[in-house]
This record gives C-alpha cells, sequence and structure tokens, in this order.
C-alpha cells in the first residue's frame, strides 16, 4: 500500500500518513546520537562523534554549532540539510537582531526552523528535510531552554531529549535519571549528559564531544582532555556506588 | 471481415493456425547459432564453482564421490551475519579455511582465493580442526535466483547428508516485516526463526509468523532441506540497519545458547574487539549523515 503514496510529498496515503516525511525521520536514526539536557542555570549539548577516516580533517566534522551567541543547536541526520538550515537560522538571527534590536529567543529561531522544515512538507517536488535538530540557549529573561525540531516541522520544549541512532536506550535512561538531584548543579547535569551517551557509544569519552551554554556566558566547547577527565570521574562513581550495593548484600 | 475502409482482414480462429503462419511463427523462434553461443555463454560465466582445498580431502580421508560427512552446516548469508559469526565463532576455536565459491553475476563477483578482505564480496567454507565434520559457511556476495540451485546442487551435493544438521543465518529489513502493529513500535532488530519439519530443537526466538515469507539463498537452503528431510532452522534478524552495524550483529546472540553453536563458542572475551574492527572498517567513508 505504501509503495503508491510515497512518491510524492504532497500526497496523503488513504490513512492518513504523509511517508516522505515518516521516511526522513528514519534518516535522522541514520545520525549519530545528541542529547540536550536543561538545567537550571545551565543548558547541555553532548553528542556521539562521529569517527573520521585517516586523512580527513576533523575539525570540519561538527555536529554542535552556533546560531548565535546565545543558541546553538545539535542536529542528528543528514549532514548536507543541517548545513542549509544552520545558515538560514544563523542569517536569521542576525536579520532579528538588525531589525527589532534584540536577540532572538530561543522559541523564535527554533518556530522558524521548523516552520521552513514544514513547507517543505507542503511543496511540490521538494522533499523534506533530513534532519531533528537539538536548540538550546537562553532568554533575555535568563531562563534556561531547550527545543527540538524534526522533519514534520514540528517542535516542542523539553527538560531533556535524545535524536538519532538509539535515541530510545538514551530516553529510558533519561526518564529514569533525570531527576531535581541530577540537575541541581552544573557539574551535575553535565555529568548528566556524558552518563546518557556513556550508555550508547561505544569506545567512551574518546567518541564524545560535549557543548554547555551558561547564562550570559558564550558557547563553550569541551577538550577532549576535560571530557575524558570527567568520564574518568563517573566510573569512579560508578565503580563504589557498585562497591557499595555488594557490602550491602 | 471486411473492415470500414473495403479491406479484408484475416479474422483470428479457433480452428487453427494455418500452414503459412506457422512456419512464419517458427523461423521467428530458431535461434541462430550466434543466439545459441551467446546463450552458451553466458551460461558458462553464470556457472557457479566449487574450490575445495586439498586439506580438506586429505583431513577427512577417502571418500566415495568426493562426499565427506557433515554433522553440522552453519551458513551465513549477508555481512551481518557474516561478522556475527567472524566475531563469536571463527575467533573461538581453530577453524581453518577449507573452499571457496568463485561465481559472477550482475551485483557481485567473487575470487577463488580464501584470503579476502572484510569488504570484499565473498563465499567461504570453514571446517573445524578439532571436529572435521562441522562445517561453516560465510557467504556475504550475492547469489542470483538462477544460480542458487547449482549452488545448492554443489554445496549439498558435496555433504554427505547422514545426521546433518543446518542452521542458517541472514538478516532481512524490517520494512519488509509484515505485522498488523505498526513498525515504529518495532523493537527492531529482532529474531525469527523457520524450521523444516525434521527440526526438533528448540528454536532460540519465536517462530516467523505468517503472511511473512523468507526469499533468496536462506530460503533456496530451507526448501532444499524441507524436500531432503534435513533438520535445518533459518534465523531471520528483521533490522532497519541495512548496512553492518553492532546492534544488528548482536541481535543474533540468542542463537549462540541453541544446541548447534553451544559447543562451538568457547572464548568470547575477543567478540568486542574483532566487532568493533570490522564495524569502523566500514563506518568511516560514509559522510552523508552526521
Amino acid at each position: 500500500m505504501a509503495a503508491r503514496y510515497d512518491r510524492a510529498i504532497t500526497v496523503f496515503s488513504p490513512d492518513g500518513h504523509l511517508f516522505q516525511v515518516e521516511y526522513a525521520q528514519e534518516a535522522v536514526k541514520k545520525g549519530s546520537t545528541a542529547v540536550g539536557i536543561r538545567g537550571l542555570d545551565i543548558v547541555v549539548l553532548g553528542v556521539e562523534r562521529k569517527s573520521v577516516a585517516k586523512l580527513q580533517e576533523e575539525r570540519t566534522v561538527r555536529k554542535i554549532c552556533a546560531l548565535d551567541d546565545h543558541v546553538c543547536m545539535a542536529f542528528a541526520g543528514l549532514t548536507a540539510d543541517a548545513r542549509i538550515i544552520i545558515n538560514r537560522a544563523r542569517v536569521e538571527c542576525q536579520s532579528h537582531k538588525l531589525t527589532v534590536e534584540d536577540p532572538v529567543t530561543v522559541e523564535y529561531i527554533t518556530r522558524y526552523i521548523a516552520s521552513l522544515k514544514q513547507r517543505y512538507t507542503q511543496s511540490n517536488g521538494r522533499r523534506p528535510f533530513g534532519i531533528s535538530a537539538l536548540i538550546v540557549g537562553f532568554d533575555d529573561d535568563g531562563s534556561p531552554r531547550l527545543y527540538q525540531t524534526d522533519p514534520s516541522g514540528t517542535y516542542h520544549s523539553w527538560k531533556a531529549n535524545v535524536i538519532g541512532r538509539n535515541a530510545k536506550t538514551v530516553r529510558e535512561f533519561l526518564e529514569k535519571n533525570y531527576t531535581e538531584e541530577a540537575i541541581a548543579t552544573d557539574k551535575e547535569a553535565i555529568k548528566l549528559a556524558i552518563r546518557a551517551l556513556l550508555e550508547v557509544v561505544q569506545s567512551g569519552g574518546k567518541n564524545i564531544e560535549l557543548a554547555i551554554i551558561r547564562r550570559n556566558q558564550p558557547l563553550q566547547i569541551f577538550s577532549a582532555k576535560d571530557i575524558e577527565s570527567q568520564v574518568a570521574e563517573i566510573e569512579k562513581e560508578k565503580e563504589e556506588s557498585e562497591k557499595k550495593k555488594k557490602k550491602s548484600i | 471481415m471486411a473492415t470500414f475502409f473495403g479491406e479484408v482482414v484475416a479474422a483470428p480462429s479457433r480452428a487453427g493456425m494455418d500452414d503459412d503462419e506457422e512456419e512464419a511463427a517458427a523461423v521467428e523462434r530458431e535461434e541462430t547459432p550466434e543466439d545459441r553461443e551467446i546463450r552458451r555463454e553466458l551460461e558458462k560465466k553464470r556457472e557457479v564453482h566449487i574450490l575445495w582445498s586439498s586439506k580438506l580431502s586429505a583431513s577427512t580421508g577417502s571418500f566415495t564421490d568426493e562426499q565427506f560427512p557433515c554433522s553440522k552446516f552453519i551458513l551465513a548469508i549477508g555481512h551481518n551475519a557474516v561478522a556475527f559469526l567472524s566475531s563469536f565463532v571463527l575467533n573461538s576455536g581453530c577453524w581453518e579455511a577449507v573452499g571457496s565459491v568463485k561465481l559472477w553475476n550482475e551485483w557481485c563477483r567473487t575470487s577463488n582465493t580464501t584470503s579476502v578482505l572484510p569488504t570484499d564480496a565473498f563465499c567461504l567454507f570453514y571446517k573445524l580442526i578439532s571436529d572435521p565434520t562441522v562445517f561453516l559457511c560465510q557467504c556475504n556476495c550475492y547469489v542470483a535466483e538462477d544460480q542458487q540451485f547449482q549452488w545448492l546442487e554443489k554445496v549439498f551435493g558435496c555433504m554427505r547428508e547422514e545426521d546433518l544438521q543446518v542452521t542458517i543465518l541472514s538478516t532481512c529489513p524490517v520494512t519488509d516485516y509484515k505485522t498488523p502493529e505498526s513498525t515504529l513500535t518495532l523493537p527492531s532488530p529482532f529474531l525469527k526463526a523457520l524450521k523444516t519439519k525434521e527440526f526438533k530443537e528448540t528454536v532460540s526466538c519465536p517462530l516467523l509468523e505468517q503472511p511473512n515469507i523468507v526469499q533468496g539463498l536462506p530460503s533456496a537452503v530451507l526448501s532444499y532441506c524441507q524436500v531432503w528431510q534435513i533438520p535445518a532452522v533459518l534465523y531471520q534478524c528483521y533490522t532497519d540497519v541495512i548496512k553492518l552495524d553492532t546492534v544488528t550483529i548482536e541481535a543474533f546472540k540468542p542463537v549462540l545458547s541453541s544446541k548447534n553453536l553451544k559447543s562451538l563458542v568457547k572464548d568470547m572475551s575477543k567478540s568486542t574487539e574483532i566487532l568493533k574492527k570490522l564495524v569502523t572498517t566500514n563506518e568511516i567513508h560514509n559522510n552523508i549523515y552526521t
């Protein structure tokens, strides 16, 4: 049945599906995992770094990009589609600043990206964007925000979310472990993001990239050394809690 | 009958064709020598050749018609199943390569060497040194429909089928899985099994439900075993990733507890390492998704 309704994006199937949009969501699952956590005074984006070919410049493979000084995003899915969206969003951020003399709110730029994506689900001859994005930042009033968009053009605000490969596993981990204590401090929020990624990332800290935004501060990308030290701390805590469990038994 | 323009047209009759028409048709159907030559060459090109190494006949002793005794035959079809056997079975015992299949079709060409890269298309046979009746085949090349029967005849023709048990591992896209539930909620990858009538052992996963069918080489092997009353089981992994992927490969793990494979897996410590190596060589060059 699907075969007759998945060619043209503008056609609904008899049971109300837009197959191209659903297939675009499958393309998102092919990208590596990206997790976003909203803390009290911090927002954290952690991504699984893809292994680069030997002759490839590592710094040109980036999953976390700044859209403005106070907003950044991570994506999962088709790299080329992400590049187009990021460029459009960056231009929109500056255009907004010039026109209304205020930086964009996180919700505004998310809505812009989502509207852009939705337009491509209703035009003839164009396929949807094959990416989901996690957009984080602080609004002017100082509140931290985390939004997620998907290829259909919907967007929602989240306390914590995951996109990409193995998203289900990591989301289950977050549902269990995202508590008031887990995000009480900046450090704890960062640790939660790393712990979530370690659930699915092979070979540990080497393949994790982390970025944070603190209130009134620009985007900060963690160095590999910092991530390794965090991972070592987490593993130590895990060992200690396991020892405690064994003792209590 | 006369048409509107007055000409007479011969109407088709159920009385039978005229002799003239029959002759004309026969001339058309007749092949020229060139046609026959081309057809012969194409058939020759598409022949399946199995090259057994000399080690095989030496170690199994002399048997009539070059048939060797086989108690267990494990066949992996597709690169995920092949990688599963490489990481979990081939490394935890002593296996030697005893044969390879040389074939050509529009999708792939295999060579007749046993030293191949993991990224090549190949079909290799291995024998367990400690028990020469246990055979394993890794087939990650595409065997075309017209070549499957030849493959079956030549492979099973070399085996003595008394006490033979066959295990087949393969993968299939989850989009081909027919179920009343929504495919978005399916816990892919997942394993389903299909067995022949003679297979009496317990199966390590649920059986494949109707109206799902199995296609390609796995179904050819299973059908052959059903016809010749050989106990055989096929473990098909439905996955949403068509390339080499660790999650899909690990979905085959329940098969390790089956009677046929349990005794073959002794040392799983190096399996993660080998698996990682196999997957990273494949993954690095794909830049479309980030």
